[in-house]
């Protein structure tokens, strides 16, 4: 028994003092508690997150008030319509509003007169079939019978809802390209602790060659952990019975706002590297952020679904930047012009977070 | 000649400073030892003439040239052996030695010419293909002194390069200690051990708190100390004149 009690007593004073590791079983989870509770509150509390916007575009305008009065409510709120189709589209591809209800001239009168609804692909599947039942009582007051409706996803290369892998994929792709703070702060520690970086910089390597040095690998890591999730969404989950994940078009603009992420993930690293004393601080600090960043992006959660005010608050995470980027090119089929600004982002921050580096390398020099 | 004169450094948050206008003399082609307890300033001195920190006052220079002027001018007169063994654990021997090569410009038939030379001296060779982190203490601490001669360095600072291997690997490391001041080089010294201060440095400092204590040859101190000292002379060591110095008190 005294054994036992004297091994409880080392295990008891060893825990009380790995204060990283009580912060992370501590804090984490309140810091979760706090996030998640906080951008999930819409939906708990009446079955719908924010109100999604939508318009009713219709040769007759009374109608089409008259629709849009008859669908509001219950988590839709009606916004000004669109001047044309063509604008819808493209208002729609932007997210804003996110559905457009196009009514065909002759609607009362013409039995086989077909609605189209134009949907957001950032949508979830559940959130357009709610919009479609809404859109089916009101027309009902209107016709005796519920008229045929056509489903155009903006930019959707399927066409249809998106999929839950076409969802999925981004999100997931850009939390595992942050968690490249993890190898990066554990091996400048380990060569800040063995001498090696002091060895180095007596040699005359300048530091941020050194930590220009690590970005080349690194940047290639992230890449081919981008190509390797975007195959798995390819190829696994259909295999597995999901969706496959439908690839865009452009390339280029995909591999940009990769590119982007990766440099604003590794400047991130390089930071918490340089600022950590020890490898458990740099776990706590750089584990621990990147969760509750990503929490805060819309990576865990949607943001459409958070409060307006916890959205304003989400619009801070890197990762909800890099969230619009992908979006933009997977879900949204977009141009160079719908990547620009979150790539623009992603890349001062990548530069803040490396200049933030030397810095604190440089102040540390001089003692 | 490496002159440091008057060099104080305090760390960041530090209550006090490390080294308070410490100043010595290292003569060109000699071993200068430097001693001094734990905490004396001994690794952070050598940190300032590594060029990893910067001394908030004082000047250092070889032959006259400010010191940060000649390693930018010749990046590679100064060699630093570090106390840990600073190397990738992860990779070979031969590895680490094209590394450490490369980042300081070496390449192609001259890298292979160096590494061959290093390896050789350190006597590594039939270790070259093995992962660092697999050698033993004293094949370590012979990679970690090879890395340090890559560049030919003219200055050479090594930070207690004998710590924690068998007598054999240290009476080999002395050795090439002594075959390597014998070439022409400057080599500042550190170290616990008494009695490889005593064997192999033409000079040496005593320093505690950051200051010099004694400096001159090690017949020098014993003799200017004869009369502080309480011993007999024929039996008077450089230990004891250390401990008197420092005192006999613990350090942190």
């Amino acid at each position: 028994m005294r054994t036992l009690l004297a091994l409880w007593t080392k295990e008891w004073l060893a825990l009380s003092r790995d204060v990283h590791g009580l912060a992370v079983l501590f804090l984490m989870p309140a810091a979760f508690i706090v996030i998640m509770s906080l951008a999930l509150s819409d939906v708990f509390r009446d079955g719908s997150g924010r109100p999604v916007d939508f318009a009713v575009l219709a040769a007759d305008a009374n109608a089409a008030a008259y629709l849009a009065d008859g669908i509001a409510g219950e988590g839709f709120r009606a916004t000004p319509a669109p001047a044309s189709e063509a604008a819808a589209r493209d208002q729609v591809r932007k997210g804003n509003p996110a559905l457009v209800l196009i009514v065909p001239a002759g609607f009362g009168a013409d039995p086989s007169a077909t609605l189209k609804l134009l949907a957001d692909p950032t949508l979830l599947p559940i959130q357009i079939a709610a919009f479609l039942q809404r859109v089916q009582g009101a027309t009902l007051a209107v016709k005796s019978s519920s008229p045929p409706l056509s489903l155009e996803v903006v930019g959707n290369p399927r066409g249809g809802r998106p999929s839950s892998v076409q969802q999925n994929v981004p999100a997931w792709l850009i939390f595992g390209m942050f968690l490249v703070v993890m190898p990066i702060s554990a091996l400048f520690i380990a060569e800040r602790r063995d001498g090696t970086l002091a060895r180095l910089v007596s040699q005359r390597v300048p530091f941020s060659m050194l930590l220009l040095g690590k970005v080349g690998p690194l940047f290639v890591i992230n890449l081919v952990q981008a190509a390797l999730m975007l195959a798995a969404g390819r190829t696994l989950v259909p295999w597995l019975g999901g969706e496959s994940l439908a690839l865009p078009a452009r390339w280029d603009l995909l591999a940009a706002v990769a590119a982007s992420t990766s440099l604003a993930a590794i400047g991130w690293g390089l930071l918490v590297a340089v600022a950590s004393r020890t490898i458990e601080q740099a776990t706590v600090v750089g584990g621990v952020g990147t969760i509750l960043a990503a929490a805060l992006g819309g990576i865990m959660v949607p943001r459409f679904v958070m409060p307006e005010s916890m959205q304003a608050w989400a619009g801070l995470s890197p990762m909800a930047w890099a969230l619009d980027g992908f979006h933009a090119v997977i879900l949204r089929q977009g141009s160079a012009a719908d990547i620009a600004l979150p790539c623009l982002k992603l890349l001062v921050l990548a530069a803040a977070l490396l200049a933030a580096a030397l810095w604190l390398h440089h102040s540390r020099r001089a003692g | 000649m490496l002159s440091v004169d008057g060099v104080s450094f305090r760390y960041a948050g530090g209550e006090e400073p490390v080294l308070r206008q410490l100043s010595i003399s290292v003569p060109a082609g000699g071993i200068f030892g430097l001693l001094g307890p734990n905490g004396a300033g001994k690794t952070t001195l050598i940190s300032i003439l590594a060029g990893q920190l910067r001394a908030a006052s004082g000047r250092i220079t070889v032959d006259g040239t400010p010191l940060e002027e000649l390693r930018r001018r010749e990046p590679a007169s100064l060699g630093l052996v570090p106390q840990e063994f600073a190397f990738y654990p992860m990779l070979t021997c031969v590895e680490n030695l094209r590394f450490f090569g490369g980042v300081q410009g070496l390449g192609g038939a001259r890298l292979r010419e160096r590494v061959d030379s290093v390896a050789n001296f350190a006597r590594i060779v039939s270790v070259m293909p093995r992962r660092a982190g697999e050698l033993s203490g004293g094949l370590r601490r012979r990679l970690n002194l090879a890395i340090g001669l890559l560049t030919e360095p003219r200055i050479l600072l090594l930070d207690e390069p004998t710590v924690g291997v068998d007598p054999q690997s240290r009476s080999f490391l002395l050795d090439s200690i002594r075959a390597l001041a014998g070439e022409g080089r400057t080599i500042l010294y550190t170290s616990h051990y008494m009695e490889e201060v005593e064997a192999i440095c033409d000079r040496v400092a005593i320093i505690d708190a950051g200051r010099v204590l004694r400096e001159g040859t090690l017949a020098e101190l014993l003799r200017d100390d004869a009369a502080v000292v309480p011993v007999r002379h024929d039996n008077r060591s450089l230990e004891q004149l250390f401990m008197h110095l420092t005192s006999r008190s613990l350090r942190d």
